[in-house]
């Protein structure tokens, strides 16, 4: 993705320590997301992926303290030089707990809740508040209580309740993990159009990769603290290394690598099930 | 081993959560229950070790009836995991945490020291003995949660969604304990809606959806039946999908990733 | 646990509902004050006791408000008999047939109707003030806002801690706790294990939720904008009005003793 744009993200030698901590969480990470990209960042269990989200939006090194050290920038802007509240315009964040992001006490007063905080008049807020819910699809649970709905509906809620603050990025830490398949994929189709219809970045924390690796435009895997590669999801993936980090690949590219051990020429790595079935069909038309 | 007889259940105000529910958990076999969220799977194996009660209908363990045995004596040989171990870890050291369950059930302190240091070994926590469990990392914590119940040797283990959140290596780990207690006879009964790994893992599931249940028998069997998969909101496993795809090659139903790799190298092969 | 439930607001659309929680606060002040400084004898807090019945029927809350006197009938009865075997030690124990006897009687009931009293008509605020209605005219008062915050925060999450401790207390029950078990002391160690569970995921959910807090610019503005303002209607304005008036009313009758202590 070539782009004349300045890059969404940028982390330049960033290296943090959480305080207390006798290890660094995160060592010496570069990073680059161009604007518009759908990035899915992936890895074993506490290599650095919830403390690199919080990077991005000021969290860290802000409240949390710490030695911090590198840069991070998100639109030309140094997160160390402008508080969380400036940032959170910029970046949107949703963690992974469905219930424990949500604190307000109907649907609608979570979605406004960032807006009034920015200080915006009651018309503007009660239009973005109606815009998110129709950008969501979840008009229906306006009235609700957050508390009562369930783990998908909830994620909606909690992304509604960032797009109305109407960022250019959009990080969403393990949204799907506690997320039956079927509302999994409704939430993650949610953000996939969000991106292609408001041209959000989206910086995705994933690890069942055969749900979401097809629609990631760039693939981080992150191993330790350290970004290992990044690049193409097909690229990235289509390797032994990466099985062996104890990331878990996609059938459909496993089958292709031992494939390719065996010889078979694999020129596109397949991601789902029929880009693997055309290496074959494609061998028989020849 | 368990034995439910059309069982009904709903909570105080609430409609019925349970519909008519008859399944049989043989002794030593190892059983998914598959189902969305909020299909009532959580629900429905609280009632395995007593801690809800049928609002109708029965269910047995080893032959008793849940309904005249506490909760205390059917936990004994019915072992449940939940889901989220902050819910349960409270103890100042990982040993206490795991010996608690040891101690309640009235073990002698030979005996209780002798099966902590066994399961901890066992879980690869034994270097964590005397930390506290809540400076644990989430896949350590699910550990000690899971080496509290295993510690007392249940004839049956029930663990509640144990692979949420967890990446493909801690999955895998997890499958290899779940079939080496298998292999020493335990029952195991996994709860979860992570198709995937019953797919690759656990040879016998029963499909839950909306309080129903909707299907019971060998896993792939189930897990490439198109329609049942539509009514109850799964999608095929990985595998399942490609063979789907692949139906040209003559594939048997429930192949292993080598099985395809040959057949597609076979098929590469006989093209010109 | 009853007594709480009588401060968990119902979701109803009635007048009570409707009126604008200062103006109901102009109420709750007005029998606060009439019943601990106006008043002193058992039969004017009979009275103003049975005057909250009409707000609860009208904001068909009786029965929760029923059930949450229940709860607080208890305590009443402590505090009558408290207060009676003070007075009676006082005076020294003599005869029930005797003047002094229903002396001590007396007050020690009004004292018990006036916790009654006071319960009931905080119940009916809470009971028909949502905790977010509340908060906000918290804020219109000038309170600051972040204190309003919690409070309404608290509120939201009641039913989740509920729900939790209800999962802690299954999975302890799992691994063969018994909480019935044991002597006084030992009943009391029992909740340790359901406690620290609990206590432990509020800190980690407090956390995430100052996380979410902060990722959504709170603390962006001085002048924080609100979706919702409450408005004064007039219909509130004649409650308060009515209120006041009726209250003058009562004080000046009492002080040109018209009216008994
Ligand atoms: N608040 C914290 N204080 C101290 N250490 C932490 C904190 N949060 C995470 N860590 C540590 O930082 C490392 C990375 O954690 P995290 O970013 O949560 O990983 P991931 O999200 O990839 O699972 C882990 O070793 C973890 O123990
Ligand atoms: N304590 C409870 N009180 C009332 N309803 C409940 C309670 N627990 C669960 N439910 C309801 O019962 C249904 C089944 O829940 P659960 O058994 O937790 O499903 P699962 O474990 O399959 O996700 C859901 O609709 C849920 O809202
Ligand atoms: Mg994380
Ligand atoms: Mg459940």
């Amino acid at each position: 993705m070539v782009s004349a744009l300045p890059p969404a993200v940028i982390f330049e030698q960033v290296s943090y320590k959480y305080p207390r901590s006798e290890e660094y969480s995160l060592k010496k990470v570069n990073l680059r997301i161009e604007q518009g990209e759908f990035a899915v960042i992936t890895g074993p269990s506490g290599c650095g992926k919830s403390t690199l989200c919080k990077c991005i939006n000021g969290l860290i090194p802000h409240s949390y303290g710490g030695t911090f050290k590198g840069k991070v920038i998100v639109h030309g802007k140094c997160t160390l030089e402008h508080p969380v509240y400036e940032l959170a315009q910029l970046v949107g964040l949703v963690f992974q707990d469905p219930e424990s992001q949500l604190f307000c006490s109907t649907v609608e007063k979570e979605i406004a809740f960032g807006l009034e905080n920015l200080g915006l008049p009651r018309e503007e807020i009660l239009a973005r508040v109606e815009e998110a819910l129709d950008l969501l699809g979840i008009a229906h649970l306006r009235y609700r209580a957050p508390y009562e709905l369930s783990g998908g509906e909830q994620q909606k809620v909690a992304i509604a309740s960032c797009i109305a603050m109407r960022p250019k990025v959009l990080v969403l830490d393990e949204p799907t993990a506690n997320l039956d398949p079927l509302s999994a994929k409704s939430v993650l189709d949610v953000v996939y159009a969000l991106n292609k219809k408001l041209g959000v970045t989206v910086i995705l924390v994933e690890h069942r990769l055969e749900m979401i690796s097809h629609l990631a435009s760039k693939l981080v895997v992150m191993y330790r603290g350290e970004v290992l590669t990044q690049g193409p999801p097909r690229k990235v993936l289509f390797s032994w290394k990466i099985l062996e980090i104890g990331v878990g690949l996609p059938k459909p590219l496993l089958i292709a690598l031992m494939l390719a051990e065996k010889g078979f020429p694999i020129e596109a790595p397949p991601l789902l099930p029929e880009e693997l079935v055309e290496l074959v069909a494609g061998g028989e038309e020849r | 081993m368990i034995e439910v007889q059309d069982l009904w259940f709903r909570y105080p105000e609430s409609d019925y959560v349970l519909k008519g529910i008859s399944l049989e958990v043989p002794r030593q076999s190892y059983v998914a229950i598959l189902g969305e969220n909020g299909a009532g799977k959580t629900t429905l194996v609280k009632h395995f070790n007593g801690l809800l009660k049928p609002t109708r209908g029965k269910v047995l363990v080893c032959g008793l009836d849940t309904r005249e045995h506490s909760v205390a004596s059917l936990a004994r040989r019915v072992g449940l995991v939940f889901q989220n171990p902050d819910h349960q870890l409270f103890a100042n050291t990982v040993y206490e945490e795991v010996a608690f369950a040891l101690k309640n059930f009235g073990f002698p302190e030979e005996e209780v020291k002798r099966r902590v240091e066994a399961i901890l070994a066992e879980l690869e926590l034994d270097r964590y003995r005397d930390r506290s469990p809540f400076l644990l990392s989430m896949g350590e914590r699910k550990r000690v949660a899971l080496a509290s119940v295993l510690c007392y040797e249940p004839d049956v283990l029930v663990l509640d969604e144990p692979t949420t959140g967890q990446d493909h290596k801690q999955k895998e780990k997890l499958a290899e304990l779940l079939q080496r207690l298998v292999d020493k006879g335990k029952t195991v009964v996994v709860v979860t809606h992570d198709v995937e790994f019953v797919a690759d893992h656990i040879p016998i599931s029963i499909i839950l959806s909306r309080g129903q249940i909707r299907g019971q028998g060998k896993t792939l069997e189930l897990l490439s039946n198109e329609d049942l998969l539509a009514e109850t909101f799964l999608f095929p496993p990985q595998l399942t999908a490609i063979l789907w795809k692949l139906s040209k090659l003559g594939l048997h139903p429930a192949p292993s990733v080598e099985e395809v790799v040959e057949a597609m190298l076979q098929a590469r092969r006989q093209s010109p | 646990m009853r007594v709480f439930e009588g401060l968990y607001y119902v979701k109803r659309n009635t007048a009570m509902h409707r009126l604008d929680p200062r103006a109901k606060l102009v109420y709750v002040l007005c029998i606060t004050i009439l019943s601990t400084a106006v008043f002193h004898t058992a039969l004017p807090m009979i009275m103003l006791f049975i005057s909250v019945i009409p707000l609860a029927v009208e904001g068909r809350v009786l029965r929760r408000l029923l059930s949450t006197l229940r709860g607080g009938a208890m305590l009443a009865a402590f505090i009558f008999i408290f207060n009676f075997i003070g007075r009676l030690w006082n005076i020294g124990f003599v005869s029930p047939s005797s003047p002094e006897f229903l002396e001590a009687l007396m007050p020690s009931l009004a004292m018990a109707l006036r916790f009654l009293t006071l319960i009931a008509t905080f119940s009916i605020f809470f009971l028909t003030t949502s905790p977010d209605d509340f908060a906000q005219a918290l804020v219109q008062m000038r309170l600051p806002y972040d204190y309003a915050l919690t409070f309404t925060m608290a509120m939201r999450f009641i039913p989740t801690l509920a729900r939790e401790a209800q999962i802690v207390a299954d999975a302890q029950k799992s691994r063969g706790l018994e909480l019935e078990k044991g002597g006084f002391m030992q009943r009391i160690r029992n909740y340790i294990p359901i406690l620290v569970p609990l206590i432990v995921s509020s800190f980690r959910r407090a956390e995430t939720i100052a996380d979410a807090m902060e990722s959504r610019a709170f603390g962006a503005s001085k002048k924080r904008s609100f979706l919702y303002m409450l408005r004064f209607k007039l219909s509130d304005t004649l409650f308060s009005a009515i209120c006041i008036a009726i209250t003058a009313a009562i004080i000046w009758l009492r002080l040109s003793s018209f009216l008994p202590p």
